[in-house]
């Protein structure tokens, strides 16, 4: 599977596994910094720093309310990596459905060669 | 009676050094091994055109050794080579599994067959040893072929199925 150079960012940012948690995290819906540490076992400076990179390639979303920042998830951003895992399921397909075409070649030539 | 299974294939990543995929097919299981592990038949599907098979050679006994390569459009050679550790025709094959453009990836691949009313379900089951290939994902250049970037491979295919399963359920967005 190669990689557009485009997406390559967000698969950065999902490859560590405190962003994915900090993802997660986010699914219930928008969170202050302060919650996301409260769901995580990650200091805050550790999840300010990964916000930030989830926030530098779109992952997630900062709005600001009163004196918090609020952070919330930006999944539309992740339909490259939807792409690329169709992909690769498109090519597993691919070459078992060549398989199953090859055996019923198989079965039809061993049918008519019975009759 | 299913006419055509074609794209019915399930993918899954039971867990992050694992990628499971199973697919049914209408034939019995003595053919579906056959198929799967005879040379004369590998070297009928095994490279997706334009790519062209250009190495099939199966020795189908413990200890014995195989080697698939094939050629794509651009020249590029894909070669893919192992040992077999168990054989049990027409039931399971498992077989090490090294990939020339993944050199430190080493994997266990199993198939197992079952057959059910005619209908031969088929499970490949890649185990990859360890993290090494993933462990310097991030300094690997990201450019340079097919699949080969091992361990981002499969940490992105893990992070994007909890990810993404996830993200389809709650907001339907990703998805169309």
């Amino acid at each position: 599977m190669a990689r557009a150079s485009t997406t390559s960012d967000v698969f950065n940012a999902i490859a560590e596994v405190s962003r994915r948690e900090i993802l997660d995290a986010l699914m219930a819906g928008e969170k202050a910094v302060g919650a996301i540490v409260d769901d995580l076992s990650m200091s805050q400076p550790q999840v300010s720093k990964h916000l930030r990179v989830l926030s530098e390639v779109g992952l997630v979303k900062c709005r600001a309310q009163g004196r918090h920042r609020l952070y919330s998830l930006e999944p539309a951003r992740l339909r490259p990596l939807h792409d690329w895992l169709a992909q690769y399921e498109q090519m597993w397909n691919e070459r078992l459905d060549r398989i199953d075409d090859y055996l019923k070649e198989l079965q039809k030539r061993e049918s008519s060669s019975d009759g | 009676m299913t006419d055509n299974r074609h794209g019915s294939a399930r993918i899954e990543f039971p867990s992050e050094l694992e990628v499971l995929i199973t697919r049914e097919f209408d034939a019995p299981i003595a053919l579906v091994f056959d198929v799967l592990t005879k040379p004369e038949h590998v070297s009928k599907w095994g490279a997706t055109p334009p790519d062209q098979m250009t190495e099939c050679s199966i020795d189908l006994r413990v200890g014995g050794k195989y080697h698939y390569s094939f050629v794509t459009e651009d020249g590029t050679v894909c070669s893919f080579s192992g040992t077999y550790l168990e054989v049990e025709p027409p039931f399971r094959t498992a077989e090490t599994w090294l990939f020339g453009g993944w050199p430190d990836a080493e994997a266990v691949e199993t198939w197992q067959l079952h057959e059910t009313d005619g209908v031969t379900t088929v499970t490949m089951r890649l185990a990859f040893r360890d993290k090494a290939g993933r462990d310097h994902y991030p300094t690997r250049p990201r450019d340079t072929g097919e699949m080969s970037s091992s361990g981002g491979f499969l940490d992105s295919l893990d992070a994007m199925e909890d990810i993404l399963r996830s993200l389809l359920d709650l907001t339907g967005t990703v998805s169309e």
